[in-house]
């Protein structure tokens, strides 16, 4: 008898009436998952084959997809597995008595017979629990009350208690609960409520969704009906820059008008506090002496390259053979010696003096380094924004160990306000470069800037 | 299955063994993206810079490009030609990277870190969006300083992902809203997750019609946008272990770091902070892929644009605080030649 034969046998009797209950229950929501493990313990399924068990652990309902409705969204949908198919793996017969896994039913069965099911007054052995308690109680004339324990069995095992009482211990049950073959679920569950019922439905989902709309609400406020494409001049106040003592013009500067030659670095006072800017060994970055990298221009990027082929039909980013200045120091062995932070422009254009910038590209030793903003600001505490709202785990179904145990701040925020890695925010406030930069990218402002490094690229050579 | 394996578009024969980046951050990697036109890899960093590699046929990569933030980099993105390169850091700002040129400027400000950058090519041209933990998502043309509208999101975007003309972002306290980006400013529904822990990561299908869920529960849902899809709606349990060797409890529940969708099969992988990756497919609802144990959590992963790179890092993902963050921790960024019957949807057997 094969694996799947054997399944198909053992739960044929079952089979039948959950699917009737199923297809009772379809108008219901029910989902796959209501088909509970236990009904398809197959030690269950019949009488006469008490003592031989098969794991069914997952078993799914697999031959009657169709009876079955998915969840809807709304309700829990946790319930499904994945791997839903797996069945025909976890079909492994075992032993009651001594709990050892078998090949399949058929050593089973020799292993019982030879271990346990040996009557110990004669040479006789029996095939089944119920058989051997017969044989000793009709041949050797025994009462029910004396027959002799089931040998070889683990202790608490070694009864002749029948499937179900068998069932229940394993559930942990008390004697007797299953005198019927289980419920699918409770009844109530499948009835149409009534009007109090949805009533007080509403009421509990009304108080649970209510703490959402606050929130909410300015959402719509704030969308303030902005249209894609409209220029930045519909905005007379933009909303974004943060109420800080910003540099001068930071906020309401049009753009086109930047402070700072666009492609410029910002000037090194411009970061008070901070490791001071690098000697830049070469040219500037961004006033580049030589022409843009072939293959990587502005206009649309670089023709795919067919993965799998050799790098010629690889657009590099440099012709090959010339390292750009900040970037080689991709070497094999040793730390990266990568720029440090802050040095915010590593050029990598071609014609530039090959090699690294020496003494400016000192490595930013992992774990040595101090916290990136000189310590001076310690972070404050997560704070919710609205403390009302803290959110708690809900319980689990079962005993599990919830690595991330958190449900307010994700693992990020914790990161991120962590002395080593916070980012004090008056730190902007010194920082002119965004407007510089954002104007730099205003389209046209690229455009020149292109132009003149082109131009630029001409003269050196 | 071998056989059609090598059926497969690939005529290189893959590395047997996932490749190791050469030179990686010095630090944890919080996010990958790949080019959209070559397989360039770039690389968010918590050590505050964004790495450019080239990934060769063979597997082999070299270091091409990097820029800094002021802050932690939580999130990169590429432009559709695949010329600029944008990142969002725990300096409020996205910065833009212009490979051509290699200057780096800033492009987005928000009042608090920006958790993720999101490149939307839309059909009047392309569109950054950023979302932010000040509980603002903004979107913004790259030749205004200022945004072209700001949405005020129920709580701090913790995740957000976009399949035009879909846009999805999750939020703390497990709201999710839904966006139709012909109508970006309001969104086009509002959810809580279909899970009851916190939201971790959202990835949106690549028909989208849909999205997934991940959550720190181990779980992740796949949820349909259309009321009609409803009845498709299901979640899984992953990234869970046993206590014990011998108990089945899978009692140890680890966060889902990341999901990312196959850009041919539409099949995905998810990543967790127990260091495994799955590759599932939703339809046949199966398993296709188990990964060996990495030696630490996997924080990002993603595939290239034609889904035969699979790049996942290895880096701890902060799930146990600061005591956590061991000296030896590995952060290396690992290159999967992903083979066909890997996230080849299976039939359906209904």
């Amino acid at each position: 008898m094969s694996w799947s034969g054997l399944a198909v046998v053992w739960t044929k009797g079952r089979f039948n009436s959950h699917a009737k209950a199923c297809a009772e229950a379809l108008p219901a929501r029910y989902g796959r998952s209501s088909a509970p493990a236990a009904p398809f313990r197959a030690g269950s399924a019949g009488p006469g084959r008490e003592a031989k068990f098969v794991r069914l652990t997952e078993l799914r309902l697999s031959n009657h997809d169709h009876l079955v409705q998915p969840l809807p969204a709304h309700d829990s949908p946790c319930k499904y597995t994945m791997a839903k198919k797996k069945n025909k793996q976890l079909l492994r017969p075992w032993c009651w008595y001594c709990e050892r896994e078998f090949e399949d039913e058929k050593v089973l069965m020799q292993h019982q017979k030879a271990k346990h099911f040996k009557c110990n007054m004669c040479p006789r052995r029996l095939n089944t629990a119920g058989g051997l308690a017969v044989h000793i109680q009709q041949v050797h004339k025994l009462e029910p009350e004396n027959l002799p324990r089931i040998e070889n069995a683990l202790p608490g095992r070694d009864g002749y208690e029948t499937t179900k009482r068998r069932k229940e211990i394993e559930l942990g049950l008390s004697a007797g609960t299953i005198s019927q073959p289980q419920a699918k679920r409770p009844k109530t569950e499948n009835r149409a409520l009534s009007e109090d019922e949805l009533k007080a439905q509403l009421e509990a989902h009304k108080a649970l969704m209510g703490a959402n709309e606050a929130p909410a609400a300015p959402a719509a406020s704030e969308s303030q009906g902005a249209v894609y494409g409209a220029g930045p001049t519909a905005y007379a106040a933009p909303p974004a820059p943060a109420p800080m003592p910003g540099p001068p013009g930071f906020p309401g500067m049009p753009p086109g008008a930047p402070p700072f030659l666009p492609g410029m670095p910002p000037p090194p006072g411009a970061f008070p506090g901070q490791p001071p800017f690098p000697p830049f060994p070469g040219p500037m970055p961004g006033m580049p002496p030589g022409p843009p990298p072939p293959g990587f221009p502005m206009p649309p990027g670089f023709p795919p390259p067919p993965m799998g082929m050799s790098p010629p039909g690889m657009p590099p980013f440099l012709p090959p053979g010339i390292r750009p200045p900040g970037f080689p120091p991709f070497m094999p062995g040793g730390s990266p010696p990568f720029m440090p932070p802050h040095n915010a422009t590593p050029p990598f254009m071609h014609g530039a003096t090959p090699g690294p910038p020496s003494a400016s590209a000192t490595p930013a030793p992992h774990g040595a380094s101090p916290p990136p903003h000189g310590g001076s600001t310690a972070p404050p505490p997560l704070t919710l924004p609205n403390p009302a709202l803290a959110q708690t785990n809900p319980d689990s179904k079962k005993k599990t160990d919830l690595k991330y145990p958190d449900p307010n701040f994700s693992p990020d925020e914790r990161r991120a306000n962590h002395p080593r890695y916070y980012f004090a925010k008056d730190k902007l406030a010194s920082a002119p470069e965004f407007k510089t930069d954002a104007a730099q990218v205003s389209g046209l402002g690229g455009e020149e800037s292109r132009g003149k490094k082109r131009a630029r690229a001409e003269d050196f050579l | 299955m071998a056989f059609f394996g090598s059926t497969s578009t690939s005529n290189v024969s893959p590395a047997e063994k996932d490749v190791e980046i050469a030179d990686p951050p010095p630090d944890s990697i919080s996010s990958l993206a790949f080019s959209p036109v070559a397989d360039y890899l770039a690389v968010g960093s918590w050590d505050n810079n964004v790495r450019v590699y080239e990934v060769g046929p063979g597997g082999q990569t070299q270091g091409k490009a990097m820029y800094s933030h002021q802050g932690p980099v939580l999130s990169v993105c590429w432009n559709k030609e695949g010329n600029k390169i944008i990142s969002g850091g725990a300096d409020n700002a996205a910065r833009l990277f212009d490979v051509g040129t290699g200057q780096s400027q800033q492009v987005a400000q928000h009042d608090a870190p920006v958790r993720c950058v999101k490149w939307i090519e839309t059909p009047q041209g392309g569109i950054l969006a950023t979302g932010s933990w000040d509980k603002t998502l903004k979107y913004w043309d790259l030749r205004s300083p200022n945004p072209i509208s700001t949405v005020q999101l129920p709580e701090r975007c913790y995740t957000m992902d976009v399949a035009y003309p879909l846009l999805v972002v999750g939020t703390a306290e497990r709201h999710i809203q839904i966006f139709n980006l012909t109508n970006p400013t309001t969104p086009y529904k509002t959810m809580m997750s279909p899970l009851k822990w916190q939201t971790r990561v959202v990835s949106c299908f690549p028909s989208s019609n849909g999205f997934a869920v991940g959550s720190v529960e181990g779980r992740v849902a796949i949820q349909y946008v259309d009321e009609k899809d409803s009845q498709n709606n299901f979640s899984f349990k992953c990234h869970r272990r046993d206590q014990a060797p011998n108990t089945k409890d899978q009692s140890l529940v680890y966060a889902v770091n990341d999901i990312a969708f196959h850009p041919v099969h539409g099949t995905f992988s998810t990543c967790g902070s127990d260091g495994t990756i799955n590759f599932w497919d939703k339809d046949a609802r199966t398993r296709l892929k188990t990964f060996d144990m990495a030696p630490g959590p996997v924080t990002a992963s993603t595939f290239n644009r034609s889904g035969t790179i699979f790049a996942y890092s290895v880096s701890y993902d902060w799930s146990k605080g600061h005591s956590g963050m061991t000296p030896g921790h590995p952060n290396k960024v690992m290159l999967h030649a992903v083979k066909d019957d890997e996230v080849k949807k299976r039939p359906q057997k209904r």
